[in-house]
């Protein structure tokens, strides 16, 4: 009688939370479906009489769309260039034992500059990307997000190849193999899961940042989604249907990639300290 | 000449293996330092000047006592704390309550670990338009679920309301991320082996004994890591803030990454926003290094 | 070793595609003009213009709308570069001293010289046009009025006349009128913006103005702790007893619903919310909404005004055709057609054109108001001003301080500011 009254009160609890998490979620939905005089009703409106699909048609027609692309790109873009430079980094870090303890030093080097707050280092990047004269410009975010995301991938991969034993690359190369040789026919293919989970993560982080897409982009030839929802908040009011709608776009494909990366995702969170 | 040309082969493929590594790390590193390493110099240099539309000026320390005597800066630190202590708080109680929840025989576990994903993943910018369509005192659902209940509305106008406002954006906060800190903990207990609560039954613990002497002994440092991170990036807090409510009503949620953000770019005192960086970054810096010595730590064992 | 071998070729390659994927700036063909403008009414009026233009010209001018805060930030941003990506830039005329001193802005008498004419024409209203010269009213003509913005007293005048009273012609009027009619309907008498930063202070100045205080005494010191300042805040203090709670975080958003809804009595704004009022999806007050000019009480009532000017940055590449734009756009004829769309004009034709006075009853008041405005003090750190000056106006009204104490600190931080980067304010 008591376990079952402990286990009521289990999902009773569970579905209180779950409430809580995703009840924002649906209005948010909600909101981008619902007809502008249900939006301003009081009471609310918690399950419309009537759907509208204008404000994602609206998207089309407006410069959302643009802006989700430059999204896209600037975050396959800098995940590219983080994952290239940072694996080959991981890879050396996780190899070869360096003089003067570089190994350590230089990996919690790295580990540092992603605890840099972004606010310290926007003005200084601002300048040096306006002397560039690289603002508003997709390669600017690109290059600011590839620099987020190394010290992520470099841990993250770092524990990849930890895991792998080195008679791998030994027998590669006592066959006669060259070191990179061995790295990109050997291990590489062994850590392809880790890659992608890894690329995955610095998708998300780029697609999500605010701050430095809102300085460093002035038109929507570079302006990111992000910053796109935000500007739908007007001196006079705010346009809670576009932003709504564009809200929904900006959040489906993480979760499609989260659920993609799951299982490697207590580690990716944790910089490599928690195995998931 | 034989044995001469071999030597220097050797010596060139010796060098070559030596360099290797080097090769293989100066990419990141590069462009690690080029877009790191200089931002700290330009904050440190511009802290002690004052720049104006005609050009810099050196001012020493001026900024720096500007920052010691300015009760603005010291308010918005101290929100910032306010705010940190209080969703940690939130966070970790919910995440442990929920970690521990999901850590038992429940149905549809998977499922429900995969829903809890959603506030953490999404963009914090759509977090915080979110957050704002519910809080809207006229026709936003909490309010009108209140009035469903009969109370009085009125006068609940959660980030209008100086008094609650901060307390609205600490909710907006444990939302978003006490998902983060219920991930953590439950690899850390899902990690966690049986026979020490196994020693416990046969001991014949209380579930609250279990869980004081066996359980989070054993979840420590799953916790510090969740509590550090978590820090770190609550002291760094800005896309909520920015969108829920600018530091707003008054300066009732103006947090330091906010402060600094309107002194250099609304008001364009850059030497001022440098020397309040430095303060900000002080902080970071330490806590970063209580994480890496953490790591250091772990790693040893 | 084969250190560059295919494994590497295709990272570099990928690597350098991703960067050049990333650098190709979506600029749209060279010939385009860039114009930044503020979202909301005046985004809507500036496209419907430039549409119109590429009709008529055949040159394309993008628009790109920022939220208001924003757009200060990109204009500082940009203009203060190397190069300005903008060609046109509007600008609410607080920003306009600083954007002026630091020599951003193109000069306009050149480019008015080289069509062969003086300067502006007569038409446009001097007060807008003295907003446009650096010094104010004096110096050299840095933009030109578009959008001719001053505030308006809004009042129930069906009330009113249902309960026999004299629409108020003093703050003590509004008081008192605003009690009486407020406790018979059951809603509140008043209600203003509160909300800190420009909000407040835009609704604090004609208050301040009516009761004798100006913030700045003739040396250009800060003086907004006189006797007649202490008692214009404690007069907005005892209006927060009619006053909506939650009205110290409003901005105009709020004040505008309030009046669509007819919960309140009066109210100042700015006119772009008068074709809400006679929207029926919006509005529960169609036909109901008087418009005066803002009380008076020591002093005539003199309301602020907030144009928003045009400029072209000084470093825009197409200064030649940024002006033809200009001069198109502020004519007459478009000024007609943006007006029409809720943006009151900076030309007096325009204000007496019949066919918007039919539309526009508020025109005539709108525009003695617009001609007896004051602007806020010219100042290039007005920005910084205006946030000091607006947190403690704003913690007065959430109970925070006292009035004497709040404009005794403001004073002091203002003060501060100025001394701090060796300015002295005008008051105009």
């Amino acid at each position: 009688m008591r376990r079952r009254a402990a286990t009521f009160g289990k999902y009773a609890l569970l579905a209180v939370f779950l409430l809580f998490f995703l009840f924002p979620l649906y209005w948010l939905v909600l909101t981008s479906v619902k007809t502008q005089a249900e939006q301003f009703a009081s009471p609310p409106v918690w399950w419309p009489r009537s759907f509208t699909t204008d404000y994602y048609a609206g998207l089309f027609q407006s410069t959302t769309g643009w802006l989700a692309f430059n999204s896209l790109l600037v975050a396959a873009g800098s995940t590219l260039v983080a994952l290239a430079a940072g694996t080959l980094a991981a890879y050396a870090l996780s190899r070869f034992r360096l003089p003067w303890r570089l190994n350590q030093r230089l990996g919690h080097w790295i580990l540092s500059t992603r605890m840099f707050p972004p606010i310290v280092s926007i003005v200084p990047l601002f300048l040096i990307m306006r002397g560039l004269d690289l603002v508003d410009t997709r390669a600017a975010l690109v290059a600011a997000y590839s620099v987020f995301n190394l010290p992520f991938v470099v841990w993250m991969m770092k524990g990849f190849f930890d895991e792998l034993p080195r008679e791998l690359e030994e027998a590669a190369l006592v066959d006669g193999d060259s070191r990179f040789g061995a790295f990109r026919r050997i291990i590489l293919p062994l850590v392809r899961p880790g890659l992608a989970a890894t690329a995955i993560f610095c998708m998300i982080v780029a697609w999500n940042e605010f701050l430095f897409a809102l300085i460093l982009t002035q038109t929507e030839g570079a302006l990111t989604l992000p910053v796109g929802i935000a500007n739908q908040v007007t001196q006079y009011e705010i346009r809670w249907g576009a932003m709504s709608a564009a809200g929904v776009v900006a959040m489906t494909p993480m979760f499609v990639f989260a659920l993609a990366v799951q299982r490697h995702l207590v580690r990716g969170l944790s910089f490599g300290a928690v195995k998931g | 000449m034989e044995p001469q040309r071999a030597k220097s082969v050797t010596r060139s493929v010796q060098w070559r293996e030596k360099a290797f590594p080097y090769a293989l790390l100066a990419p990141a590193l590069l462009l690690l330092a080029a877009l790191t390493v200089y931002p700290f110099f330009y904050i440190l240099h511009t802290s002690v000047h004052r720049l104006t539309p005609a050009g810099e000026t050196f001012v020493g320390a001026q900024n720096f006592l500007r920052l010691l005597g300015d009760p603005f800066f010291y308010r918005a630190a101290v929100q910032t704390l306010v705010f940190t202590a209080s969703a940690l708080t939130l966070e970790f109680a919910l995440g442990l309550a929920l970690a521990l929840l999901l850590d038992s025989q429940i149905r549809g576990r998977a499922l429900w670990r995969a829903l809890l994903l959603l506030p953490m993943i999404l963009p914090p910018v759509v977090a915080g338009v979110t957050w704002r369509l519910i809080y809207n005192p006229g026709f936003g659902p909490l309010n009108g679920a209140l009035r469903l209940l009969g109370l009085d509305t009125r006068r609940l106008t959660w980030l209008a309301d100086p008094i609650v406002a901060l307390a609205s954006v600490v909710l907006v906060d444990v939302w978003e991320w006490t998902p983060f800190v219920f991930l953590i903990l439950l690899a850390g207990l899902q990690a966690i082996p049986e026979e020490p609560y196994e020693a416990a039954r046969i001991d014949g613990s209380s579930p609250w004994q279990t869980f004081r002497h066996v359980t989070l002994p054993l979840l420590l440092p799953a916790l510090l890591v969740a509590l550090l991170l978590r820090t770190m990036d609550l002291v760094r807090l800005f896309d909520s803030v920015f969108i829920l409510t600018q530091g707003g009503p008054g300066f009732a949620t103006e947090t330091l990454s906010l402060y600094i953000y309107k002194t250099a770019f609304r008001f364009y005192d850059f030497g001022y926003a440098a020397a309040a960086s430095l303060a900000l970054l002080v902080v970071t810096g330490a806590l970063s290094r209580l994480y890496i010595r953490f790591l250091t730590r772990e790693e040893r064992a | 070793m084969k250190l560059c071998n295919g494994g590497t070729v295709v990272a570099a390659a990928l690597l350098l595609s991703a960067l050049a994927l990333g650098a190709c700036r979506s600029r749209s063909t060279d010939s385009d003009l860039l114009m930044a403008v503020n979202a909301g009414v005046e985004a809507d009026g500036l496209k419907a213009s430039a549409a119109e233009y590429r009709k008529e010209r055949g040159i394309t001018i993008r628009i790109i709308e920022y939220p208001y805060q924003s757009l200060f930030e990109k204009l500082m941003i940009s203009l203060t570069g190397p190069s300005s990506n903008y060609d046109l830039v509007m600008i609410d005329d607080p920003w306009f001293p600083r954007l002026a001193e630091m020599q951003t802005l193109a000069e306009l008498a050149p480019l008015f010289r080289a069509r062969g004419l003086t300067g502006p024409d007569g038409d446009f209203v001097e007060a807008s046009l003295a907003l446009c010269r650096h010094p104010y009213r004096t110096g050299a003509l840095y933009a030109l009025p578009c959008v001719g913005n001053t505030q308006l007293f809004f009042y129930r005048r069906d009330l009113y006349e249902k309960h026999g009273l004299e629409p108020p012609r003093t703050w003590d009027d509004v008081y008192r009128t605003g009690k009486e009619i407020g406790e018979r309907e059951g809603i509140y008498g008043y209600v203003m913006r509160a909300a800190q930063g420009n909000a407040i202070v835009s609704d604090f100045m004609p208050l301040f103005w009516a009761f004798g205080g100006e913030m700045f005494d003739a040396s250009g010191r800060p003086r907004v702790n006189s006797p007649e300042g202490v008692a214009a805040l404690e007069f907005m203090l005892r209006l927060a007893e009619i006053a909506p709670p939650g009205y110290a975080n409003f901005n105009a958003d709020e004040v505008g619903a309030h009046l669509l809804q007819g919960t309140a009595v009066m109210a100042i704004n700015w006119p772009a919310w008068i074709p809400a009022f006679a929207d029926p999806a919006r509005s529960k007050v169609i036909g109901k909404i008087g418009y005066l000019n803002v009380p008076s009480q020591k002093r005539p009532g003199a309301s602020s005004i907030g144009n928003w000017l045009v400029g072209i940055p000084r470093r825009s590449r197409h200064a030649e055709e940024a002006f033809e734009f200009l001069l198109w756009v502020t004519a007459p004829e478009q000024m007609r057609q943006s007006a029409l769309k809720g943006n009151p004009p900076t030309r007096r034709s325009v204000f007496e054109d019949p066919e918007l006075v039919a539309r526009f009853p508020s025109y005539p008041v709108q525009y003695r108001a617009l001609v007896g405005s004051r602007p806020r003090p010219r100042s290039a750190v007005w920005n910084e001003i205006e946030n000091t000056f607006g947190i403690y106006l704003s913690q007065a009204n959430s109970g925070y301080y006292s009035a004497r104490e709040a404009l005794d600190a403001a004073n002091r931080d203002i003060e501060a500011i100025l001394q701090r980067w060796n300015l002295s304010a005008r008051n105009p």
